[in-house]
C-alpha cells in the first residue's frame, strides 16, 4: 500500500485518508467565512446538538477545534498571553484562553482564528466554563450567546429535566429564528439529523476496527479524523470523508496493517490530547506502544436518529444529554472500563489536564477504581492540551516509563 | 482577634447544636432554601473553607482544583468536619463543585450525600427554569423523608420561613444602613452577624441579627437616616435606582468588594488589620455568602412549598455561575454609580473559573464608569497576604 511506501522509516503508518482531511478544513474555513460575511455564523461548542443550527441554515465553527490547531501549532502560550493581557487568568482553560486571545489579536493568528461570529450557541453538557467563555467572546464581538442548559444527571434522566431541556431546545430554535428571521422545518432537521447519524455511525465502525490486533489506528490518526465528526456533522461531505476512512481503516485490519509497525502493548489514553506535542504518540510508537482506544474521540458516539423517541425534538434532548461527559464520575469510569474490556488493553494513561477541571478533577479517584475493577495499570500525567508551558516533559517521560516497565 | 480566631467563635454555637443532639445537614452553595431542611427537622450549616487547613486533598485531588474545594476536602480528611447526617452538594453549578460531590461519595462512602442541582438559565421567560428547580426541592424533600423517616412538616416549614424571613430583612437592613453610613456598624460585625446565622439558623442568632438592627435603626432614626436607608434597600432589591437618597457629606473612599465564594469576614479581618485603615472603607460587599445570600426573598406562603422555595432562591442575584452577564455587569454598574462608589476591590480564589473569568468583564464594566479596581487573590488560608495587605493599602491609597 502506498502509505507504507511513503513512511517506510518511521514506526507508524500514515493514514491516506488525511490528504482529504485538509481538503475538507480547507472547504470548512470557506464556508465559515462566507456564513460569517452574509451574517449567519454560530459558533458552538462540542457537544452542542449542531444539527439544529445546521438546519437552520446558520455556519457553525467549533472553537475548541481552533484551540486545537492553535495548539498543534505550538503558539498556544503566546496567543494566551492576548487573553492575558486583558486579564483572563493563566489558570483558566487554555481553549477559552487562546480563543479569546486570538479573537482580540486575528491578524496574530492565521491559522486559528475564526471569522466573526453572529451568534454564539453554547451547550453546558461538556463543562460549566463554556458558558463563561462564550460570555466574553460576547462582549468582545457583540454577538448573542445562547446556552442550552443540560443539568448533568445521575443514572438515568428524570422527567423533569428532560422537561427541562426540551424548553431549552425550544427556545434554542426560537431564538435563532427570531435572530435571523427563519424559521425550522422538520423536514430539513431530520434530514441533518439522518446525515450527521450515518458520519456518527461509520465514525464508530472506524473506532471499533481498532479492537482489531494490531490496531489500524493510533491515538493521534483518532484525533485527527475525528474533526468533521464536530465540526461537520450533518453534511454530505462529512459523511463521504467517512465512507473513506472507514474503508482504509477496515482494508488495513483485514490485512493486518496496523497503525504502528510493531504493536507490543495496547494502551487507552484518557482525556484531550497534548496538540503541541502530538509526536508523543509516535515516539511510544517506536517501542511498540499504540493507543486502540481513547475517552475523548469516543465522546463523539451519540446518535440521534434511531433512538425509540416520539419526536426529533426528543432525540435532541436525550442525544445531547447523555453524552457521557454529563453523567458524573461512575459513567467516566464505566466507559475507560468498558474500552479497556472491548480492546484488550494493557493498561492506560490519564492525561490530567490543567484547563480542564471539569474532565480532569476525578482523575485520581477513578484511575484506582479502573485498575481494581480492570486489574490493569493505569499512570497520570499532568499537563495542557494548548499550554506548553505547563507540560514538562521530562517528567512525563519518567512516569510513563514507569508504567511500561511493568508491562514489558 | 486573629482570622482562625474570628472563624473559631461563629462555629460555637453550631458546636453547642450538636453537642446538644441536635442533627445538622450541612450545604456548600449558599443559595439553598434553609426552610426545606428546617422543615423536616435539621438545623442547616453552611459549610465553609477553614484557614489553616493547606493540606489533605492530595490523594484525591489535583493541585488545580480551587483553593476552596481543597480546603474542604481537606478539612473532611483531617476529620474537621464536625459530624453532619448529611452533607448537600450543588449541581450545575461550577466544575468544582460538581466533580467533588462524585470524589466525596467514593472517598467518604459512609457519609449521606444529596445533590440539588440547579438552573443555569435564568432568562429563560417562561416557567421551566422554576419548575425545573421546584422538582429538584421535591426529590430532595422526598429522599431526606425517607433517609431519615423524618416526613416534611407544614408548621415546621411556616415557623422556618418566618425565622428565615427575620433574617433577611435584619440583614437587609444592616447592608443598606451601611451603605447610607459605613460607620453606623463596622462591616465586620455585620458579616459576622451573617456567619453566625449560616452556621447555625437558630432562634438565638436570629435574634442576635435582629437586635443588632433595632439597635443600629434607633441610631439611624436620631440620625434621620430611615428613610435613606429604605431608598437603599428598595434599590439593591428591585434594581431601580431611581428613588435613591444619600446624604450629601458622605465620607470617602467608599469601596464594593466583588467576588464569589470568598470569605467576608476574610476580607473584614484584612482590612481591620492595615494599620490606619478601617472597614469603613467598605461601603457593601457582592459576594456569595455576604450581599447574595442577605437580599434572596423568603418563600411566599402558597400552597406549593417547593414552587415557593424554588422561587425564592432564584431570586438570589445572579452570580457568575448562572448565565448573564450582561446583566450582572448591569445591575452592578447601576448600583456602583447610583451608590457613590470610588473603587472596587475584585476577589478571586485560585483556579476558580467562576471568578477568574468574571473578574476582568467587572474591571472593564467598572472602568466605564471611572470606578478603580483592584484585582486581589484570597484563598481561603490567607496565603501571601503580606503583599494582599500591602496591595489593598496602596489601592485605598489611590482613592484618597
Ligand atoms: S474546560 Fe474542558 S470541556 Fe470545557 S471547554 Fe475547556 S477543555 Fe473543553
Ligand atoms: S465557585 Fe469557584 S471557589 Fe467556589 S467551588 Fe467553584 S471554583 Fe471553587
Amino acid at each position: 500500500m502506498t502509505q507504507e511506501r511513503a513512511s517506510e522509516e518511521k514506526p507508524y503508518r500514515r493514514l491516506e485518508t488525511q490528504a482529504l482531511l485538509q481538503q475538507i478544513a480547507f472547504r470548512h474555513g470557506l464556508e465559515a467565512m462566507e456564513a460569517s460575511e452574509n451574517g449567519s455564523l454560530a459558533w458552538v461548542t462540542s457537544g452542542f446538538p449542531v444539527e439544529i443550527p445546521i438546519a437552520m441554515n446558520l455556519g457553525v465553527v467549533y472553537p475548541e477545534q481552533a484551540g486545537a490547531i492553535i495548539g498543534a501549532q505550538k503558539i498556544g502560550p503566546a496567543v494566551s498571553g492576548y487573553a492575558e493581557d486583558l486579564g483572563y487568568s493563566q489558570e483558566l482553560c487554555s481553549y477559552a484562553r487562546v480563543s479569546i486571545g486570538s479573537t482580540e489579536k486575528p491578524d496574530e493568528v492565521p491559522m486559528g482564528s475564526l471569522p466573526t461570529p453572529q451568534i454564539l450557541l453554547a451547550g453546558n453538557n461538556i463543562c460549566g466554563t463554556v458558558l463563561k467563555w462564550y460570555d466574553a467572546i460576547s462582549e468582545m464581538t457583540g454577538a448573542p450567546v445562547f446556552l442550552l442548559d443540560t443539568p448533568p444527571i445521575e443514572k438515568q434522566q428524570l422527567p423533569h429535566n428532560q422537561e427541562y431541556v426540551r424548553h431549552g431546545v425550544e427556545r434554542l430554535i426560537e431564538f435563532i429564528g427570531s435572530n435571523f428571521n427563519r424559521t425550522l422545518e422538520e423536514d430539513r432537521l431530520r434530514e441533518v439529523a439522518e446525515l450527521s447519524s450515518r458520519a456518527t455511525k461509520l465514525w464508530i465502525r472506524a473506532l471499533e476496527a481498532c479492537k482489531n490486533k494490531p490496531s489500524p489506528l493510533n491515538c493521534a490518526d483518532r484525533f485527527l479524523t475525528m474533526a468533521p465528526v464536530v465540526s461537520s456533522r450533518g453534511t454530505e461531505h462529512c459523511v463521504e470523508f467517512y465512507e473513506s476512512l472507514v474503508a482504509e481503516v477496515e482494508e488495513r485490519a483485514k490485512q493486518g496493517i496496523g497503525a504502528i509497525r510493531d504493536e507490543k502493548i495496547r494502551l487507552l489514553w484518557d482525556n484531550i490530547p497534548p496538540w503541541h506535542t502530538l509526536r508523543f504518540f509516535n515516539i511510544l510508537a517506536s517501542r511498540g506502544v499504540v493507543f486502540p482506544a481513547d475517552t475523548y474521540t469516543h465522546a463523539w458516539t451519540g446518535n440521534m436518529v434511531g433512538t425509540d423517541t416520539p419526536s426529533i425534538i426528543d432525540e435532541v434532548v436525550e442525544t445531547y444529554s447523555k453524552v457521557y461527559l454529563n453523567m458524573g464520575l461512575d459513567a467516566k469510569v464505566d466507559k475507560m472500563c468498558q474500552l479497556i474490556d472491548d480492546y484488550d488493553l494493557d493498561g492506560f494513561v490519564m492525561f490530567s489536564v490543567r484547563s480542564c477541571k471539569r474532565y480532569s478533577l476525578g482523575q485520581l479517584v477513578s484511575k484506582e477504581i479502573v485498575t481494581e475493577r480492570t486489574g490493569v495499570p493505569g499512570v497520570i500525567i499532568e499537563g495542557d492540551m494548548v499550554d506548553s508551558r505547563v507540560y514538562n516533559a521530562a517528567q512525563i517521560e519518567t512516569r510513563v516509563d514507569a508504567l511500561l516497565e511493568m508491562l514489558m | 482577634m486573629n482570622y482562625e480566631g474570628v472563624i473559631e467563635q461563629s462555629s460555637v454555637g453550631l458546636k453547642e447544636l450538636v453537642e446538644s443532639g441536635e442533627e445538622i445537614i450541612g450545604y456548600i452553595y449558599p443559595h439553598v432554601p434553609l426552610e426545606l431542611f428546617m422543615a423536616h427537622g435539621f438545623t442547616p450549616s453552611l459549610v465553609r473553607a477553614l484557614p489553616g487547613t493547606s493540606s489533605g486533598f492530595e490523594e484525591s485531588l489535583q493541585t488545580f482544583a480551587c483553593s476552596y474545594i481543597r480546603n474542604l476536602y481537606s478539612q473532611r480528611a483531617n476529620g474537621q468536619l464536625l459530624p453532619l447526617a448529611g452533607l448537600l452538594f450543588p449541581g450545575n453549578t461550577c466544575d468544582a463543585l460538581q466533580n467533588l460531590g462524585d470524589i466525596w461519595r467514593v472517598r467518604f462512602p459512609d457519609d449521606r450525600v444529596f445533590r440539588l442541582t440547579y438552573p443555569v438559565t435564568r432568562y429563560s421567560q417562561d416557567e421551566s427554569t422554576t419548575k425545573f428547580l421546584a422538582e429538584e426541592l421535591r426529590i430532595l424533600s422526598e429522599t431526606i423523608a425517607n433517609t431519615f423517616n423524618r416526613p416534611f412538616l407544614t408548621e415546621s416549614y411556616d415557623r422556618a420561613i418566618e425565622l428565615v424571613q427575620d433574617f433577611h430583612a435584619s440583614a437587609q437592613f444592616l447592608y443598606s444602613a451601611r451603605v447610607v453610613n459605613p460607620k453606623i456598624i463596622p462591616y465586620s460585625e455585620v458579616v459576622r452577624l451573617i456567619r453566625t446565622f449560616l452556621t447555625a439558623p437558630t432562634i438565638s442568632s436570629v435574634s442576635n441579627i435582629k437586635d443588632t438592627a433595632a439597635r443600629v435603626r434607633v441610631t439611624s432614626e436620631d440620625l434621620g437616616l430611615v428613610d435613606m436607608i429604605e431608598t437603599v434597600r428598595l434599590a439593591i432589591t428591585s434594581g431601580d435606582y431611581s428613588g435613591v437618597k444619600l446624604p450629601e457629606d458622605l465620607e470617602t473612599p467608599r469601596v464594593v468588594i466583588a467576588g464569589g465564594m470568598v470569605e467576608p469576614q476574610a476580607i473584614a479581618t484584612l482590612i481591620n488589620d492595615i494599620p490606619d485603615i478601617s472597614d469603613s472603607a467598605i461601603v457593601l460587599d457582592l459576594l456569595s455568602f455576604g450581599f447574595k445570600t442577605a437580599f434572596t426573598e423568603a418563600p411566599s406562603k402558597s400552597s406549593d412549598p417547593y414552587l415557593a422555595m424554588a422561587q425564592s432562591v432564584l431570586t438570589a442575584p445572579g452570580e457568575p455561575t448562572h448565565e448573564g452577564l450582561s446583566y450582572r455587569m448591569k445591575a452592578m454598574k447601576d448600583l456602583l454609580s447610583n451608590l457613590s462608589i470610588q473603587g472596587l476591590m475584585v476577589c478571586e480564589q485560585s483556579f476558580c473559573d467562576p471568578d477568574q473569568f468574571e473578574a476582568p468583564s467587572i474591571e472593564r464594566a467598572a472602568s466605564e464608569l471611572g470606578v478603580k479596581t483592584v484585582r486581589v487573590p484570597l484563598d481561603p488560608e490567607l496565603s501571601d497576604r503580606g503583599r494582599i495587605e500591602t496591595r489593598i493599602q496602596t489601592f485605598l491609597d489611590t482613592l484618597e
